[in-house]
């Protein structure tokens, strides 16, 4: 339920802050620090730098100003462009210099810049400017006059109520707002320091006024809250209003309403309500958990329009209780399939050990639809009623098996668990096997001892001979986890079955811890079959690439890979690890991976992110690249075409641009098109051509779309 | 409409309720996203009935603004009749999008969102700006009697989130925060267990804040302003101090992200996840104690002990916006992947929760359109909003300051700060006022 205890705090602390932020003056901080800091910024304002750097430094003198601040900043308040920089360090510094300043400016500045310093005496909440605010309240342009009603609201002193109550009449429907908002804060701030009576008066008059609806609404919820339980007839009048609006703030209102008196008046209401507003009714009603009448909800439950019922019945799992547990029952058996479905999830939910008592009395003598329902309740309120639930298993009615399997997947620990896998190995029944299989999981994934529990079902893994039921207990292993499950699905990971095979390799792919990356390793280098050994690889990749790793393990495990891929695809995967990690060790793998032509593109660019990064640290870049040759070179673009056929594009001033001092040219993204300007010919495979000098000797080099350009070293 | 069909739209909509104010109780055997109502339970080509339908309005809608939309457009008691943006190009846009989804030319364009507050027949809006907007556009939105979806960052400071949460409060009005995780079953479920004592007493609460730094918003050299037509310069900046004309500003996600003096990762993402780590110790009010970064984390702490620890590394791989929960006897860890990593399988005991990955702000759009309709509390509403974002703006007040700040949950202050308590506030550009 909302707290209109806390929702009042915020209210009262609100002010407060805004009071305390310039009116507490503590020297925690360095005085004399600040004070050095206010003088290098002060002149900066006297200076004729240019405004840009005056608006920077009004907003540092938010932090470091003083009174002695007050004069320059005042000079700016004029300023269509500094006025509101000014008015940040202004609002911010503390004293009463300030408040002077913003005072004096209301007496030369018009239009939006005097709105500005009203508003911030408002938030300064000065109030020696009541009187200026109070005659501003007649100001013409009704936006000055609308600043002045909400300052003076906000500052909220007995001549401030005074001024704006006498205004409530203004002529203007904007002033007059306006004037209800500052009534209204007002109102509020009474309220908080518990003056309800004034308080109580001061909304009313807001709403006797001509405001608009939503500031009635306002000052209608103020009303009914501070005249605490002599306030429920307003409030249940609003609940009957045909204006959905103020039914609306009645519903909200109700929430808030301190005490419990309201909630017989509630569930008065309710029983007299229109079924489509019964059902929010309800709903406001079992928002106020401490106090709803139960017995009210629970009517509404079981009798009357179909969408208040349904409202009800949910409302009981959040304020039902053990009273409640028959009539849920019966509702769980209706015909209504809708309502007997919310009625089984409120039976799950409904608060109360003795719920669990009282369903565990009733089991012994349920009969018919009845004993299906309670087995299945036990499984969702997890409630221990093992022998209850054997015995189920033997029954000749499939529904009552199958809720009991349910209810033991739900409930066993790890002694139980062995019937839920004889279950699954050798089902007494056999279409019961499914729901068996559901069971097992169920229990397997929420054993807290998950390495006894995948031992168990390990042993039950070697006894069988049936593939689809190792099938069935190799997913319960992955989904268990652990160092025993990791084990078992590795062993099988190598098993000559090839769905075993399948199965297995698919559940290390994806498995959520680091240890399985020795378990895919090995299986990277010992598999020969291409399909699983590419698995098992990615998978270590997976690894390397996702998890939290020490560095140097990670490097190593990058190497390991490295050497372990069978394929440049996977490679590629490696250095694109590489350039995510960038360290010594790992740019030294992309050096050596250059050697390799069919690796050369993506070796290079690795490399060449990795010493970018790494001289980002406080290393050499230059240096770096040349430890995996990668040495400067004096290169010189003489001439650059991008394009195809006759419709070529220059763009040798690009490529000048980007190229540095070694043969490869990273350009500003990987798509020619983009950095070059645009598509010179859409739809058309292009090339780039490329004329150049390394160290003065010519060369000449082509390359496809978006290709990494690699120059060659000339003869 | 035939009866049945109103008959199993309610009871779709309890159902939905169920969840989202629940959650998960300590018995429930599943748990599930809220689902969805089927256009074919609706009848009348799944419109909602004129009694029961929310006509909204969307103001600053830009690149996330138009994803927050494509989730209010299938909503079927939604009627979306006009846009307000500074811009031509996305007004344009986003009419298009309205009217080609309605068969109609009805979607009306507004420049200055205040016309568009006017209207009476509009119920709520989407505010979906610049950061720099999201407080005072909310507030106005308030005081005009509009419920309202409002994205995050929605404050720029500490003064701004306890006026938000005072001014909905005081205009009864809904508001539901941008914070969508907290209609996902998996960050749900994560806070449920710590929040019910299920891992044992709360020892850390652990929020990704990628980028922690903060930030200096400024002034960029002038540029030739546009038609205002086109891009509506003024009202752009709005309750911003005053800068010329700069395209390069025009990018509303870093424009005065932080408010000023302060800003970055830490409110940015700390909206996110430094609000579920608020869910996790049960919204209670924020930390009092925040220390400067150290060793690449920010540690803060809640009355009672707890810590708040905002660090960027050292994640289990459950993707962006990662939150851990650390209790004596166990933990949990949950991100946008929508999975789960737990200390031990027992803490599930027996459910599964459905794993929905990328965030997805659907359900959060359904939890806000239902409680505009009964009144209740949003997941993400005003009052967590405040709490969750004062802690973002005091930790960052701590960063920027590069010391200890203590914060006073009673009177709203730093404790012997003077330069602290100077930072919980901003004037704000004339004439926009709070």
């Amino acid at each position: 339920m909302p707290s209109t205890q806390f929702v009042n705090r915020v209210a009262v602390l609100t002010v407060a802050l805004i009071f305390t932020a310039v009116s507490s003056i503590r020297a925690a901080e360095s005085s004399s620090q600040s004070a050095d800091i206010e003088t290098q910024l002060l002149a900066t304002l006297r200076s004729d730098a240019p405004p840009a750097e005056k608006a920077i430094t009004c907003k540092r003198l938010a932090i470091h100003g003083s009174s002695a601040a007050v004069p320059e900043l005042a000079r700016l308040l004029p300023d269509e462009q500094l006025s509101s920089w000014a008015r940040i360090a202004l609002e911010a510094i503390p004293g009463e210099a300030a408040d002077e300043a913003l005072r004096n400016a209301t007496d030369s500045i018009q239009g939006r810049l005097l709105v500005g310093m009203i508003n911030s005496i408002g938030v300064r909440r000065d109030a020696k400017a009541v009187a200026r605010l109070t005659a501003f309240l007649q100001d013409k342009d009704a936006e000055v006059a609308s600043a002045a009603a909400v300052a003076l609201g906000r500052i909220g002193n007995s001549d401030a109520v005074q001024a704006l109550r006498q205004s409530l009449a203004a002529k203007s429907d904007d002033v007059r707002s306006a004037v209800a908002e500052g009534c209204i804060l007002c109102a509020e701030r009474l309220l908080g320091e518990g003056k309800s009576g004034e308080a109580a008066k001061l909304y009313d008059e807001v709403r006797k006024a001509k405001v608009p609806q939503q500031r009635n609404i306002e000052a209608t919820r103020g009303a009914i809250l501070a005249r605490g339980p002599e306030g429920i007839p307003l409030l249940l009048e609003l609940l009957r209003s045909s204006d959905k609006k103020l039914f609306q703030l009645a519903l909200g209102t109700a929430r808030e309403f301190p005490g419990s008196k309201v909630d017989q008046a509630l569930a008065d209401e309710l029983a007299k309500a229109k079924p489509e507003r019964a059902a929010l009714i309800v709903e406001a009603m079992a928002d106020r958990t401490d106090t709803v009448v139960l017995a009210a909800v629970l009517k509404a439950a079981g009798e009357g329009p179909k969408q208040a019922r349904a409202a009800a019945i949910a409302a009981l799992a959040r304020v039902g209780d053990a009273s409640c547990l028959s009539a849920l029952l019966g509702i769980a058996l209706e015909s209504d399939k809708d309502l007997a479905d919310l009625a089984k999830s409120t039976l799950a939910e409904l608060p109360g050990k003795e719920v669990d008592a009282k369903i565990i009395a009733l089991l012994p003598d349920a009969s018919g639809e009845v004993y299906p329902l309670l087995l299945e309740t036990v499984g969702q309120r997890r409630i221990d009623a093992k022998d209850t639930l054997l015995k189920a298993l033997s029954h000749a009615d499939k529904s009552v098996r199958g809720a009991a399997l349910a209810a033991l997947g739900e409930t066993v620990d790890l002694d139980g668990l062995s019937v839920l896998v004889s279950q699954v190995v050798a089902p007494k029944f056999p279409e019961d096997a499914s729901v068996a299989h559901q069971a097992l999981k169920a229990a397997s994934i929420r054993m807290p001892d998950r390495e006894a529990c995948a031992a168990e079902l390990t042993a039950a893994l070697e006894k069988t001979s049936s593939a689809p039921t190792k099938a069935t207990l190799l997913q319960i292993l992955g989904d268990v986890g652990g160092a025993n499950a990791l084990a078992a699905i590795g062993a099988a990971a190598k098993s000559s079955d090839p769905e075993l095979q399948d199965l297995s390799s698919r559940l290390l792919g994806k498995w959520m811890t680091a240890d399985a990356a020795p378990v895919l390793l090995g299986l990277a280098n010992e598999l020969q079959e291409e399909k699983y050994q590419v698995r098992a690889i990615r998978g270590y990749i997976r690894i390397v690439r996702q998890f939290n790793l020490p560095e140097q393990q990670r490097a190593e495990m990058c190497r390991k890979a490295f050497e372990a891929s069978r394929r440049p695809a996977e490679q590629k995967m490696v250095l694109e690890v590489l350039e995510r990690y960038p360290n010594a060790a790992n740019l030294k793998l992309a050096g050596e991976a250059i050697q390799a032509p069919e690796l050369r593109e993506e070796a290079i660019q690795a490399a060449i992110a990795i010493a970018q990064k790494v001289s980002e640290k406080g290393g050499n870049e230059k240096e770096l690249l040349s430890q995996v040759g990668l040495s400067p070179v004096e290169l010189k673009i003489v001439k650059a075409e991008y394009g195809a056929g006759t419709t070529q594009k220059d763009v040798t001033a690009t490529l000048r641009t980007q190229a540095k001092d070694l043969p490869v040219i990273a350009l500003a993204s990987t798509s020619y098109n983009a950095s070059f300007g645009g598509d010179p010919l859409p739809g058309t495979a292009k090339i780039l051509r490329i004329q150049y000098q390394i160290n003065g000797k010519p060369g000449e080099a082509s390359f496809p779309e978006n290709a990494l350009i690699i120059l060659p070293m000339p003869e | 409409m035939s009866k049945q069909s109103v008959n199993s739209k309610i009871v779709e909509q309890v159902h939905r309720r169920r969840f989202l104010k629940t959650t998960l109780s300590a018995t429930s055997a599943a748990v599930m996203a809220p689902t969805i109502i089927p256009s074919s339970a609706l009848g009348r080509d799944g419109a909602a009935a004129p009694s029961e339908r929310i006509v909204m309005g969307g103001i600053g809608i830009g690149n996330r603004g138009t994803y927050d939309l494509s989730c209010f457009l299938p909503q079927p008691d939604v009627q979306f009749v006009a846009i307000c943006d500074i811009k031509e190009k996305r007004r344009l846009a986003v009419k298009k999008i309205a009217d080609e989804k309605y068969g109609n030319s009805n979607c009306e364009m507004y420049r200055d969102f205040r016309d568009l507050l006017d209207r009476s027949d509009i119920d709520a809006v989407l505010i979906a700006t610049g950061p720099n907007w999201h407080a005072t556009a909310a507030m106005n939105a308030a005081k005009a009697g509009k419920d309202m979806y409002c994205e995050k960052p929605v404050t720029k400071n500490i003064a701004q989130s306890l006026i938000l949460a005072e001014t909905m409060s005081r205009t009864g009005r809904v508001f539901q925060a941008g914070t969508q995780r907290r209609n996902l079953p998996h960050f749900a479920f994560a806070c449920e267990l710590a929040r019910t004592g299920k891992l044992g007493k709360l020892k850390k609460v652990y929020a990704h804040p990628a980028g922690m730094q903060a930030m200096m918003s400024g002034w960029l050299p002038a540029e030739p302003e546009p038609d205002k037509e086109v891009v509506d310069w003024d009202m752009y900046l709005g309750p911003a101090a005053w800068r010329p004309f700069n395209e390069k500003l025009l990018d509303g996600f870093n424009f005065e992200k932080g408010g000023g003096l302060v800003g970055g990762g830490v409110l940015e993402w700390g909206s996110h996840c430094v609000d579920l780590c608020q869910w996790a110790v049960d919204d209670c009010l924020p930390p009092v104690e925040y220390d400067p970064p150290k060793d690449g984390q920010l540690v803060a702490r809640y009355e009672n002990g707890v810590e708040l620890i905002f660090r960027e590394t050292g994640w289990i791989p459950l993707g962006s916006c990662p939150v851990r929960f650390e209790g004596e006897t166990g933990w949990v860890e949950a991100g946008d992947s929508g999975k789960l990593v737990l200390s031990s399988p027992e803490l599930l005991a027996g459910r599964a929760v459905e794993e929905i990955g990328g965030y997805p702000a659907t359900f959060h759009v359904r939890d806000f359109l239902d409680c505009v309709k009964s009144r209740s509390l949003t997941k993400g509403n005003a009052v967590a909003a405040c709490n969750a974002h004062i802690a973002c703006h005091a930790a960052n007040i701590a960063l920027h300051l590069d010391r200890q700040v203590k914060y006073d949950n009673v009177k709203h202050e730093f404790i012997d700060d003077q330069q602290a308590n100077r930072l919980r506030s901003e004037a704000l550009r004339e004439p926009w006022r709070l």
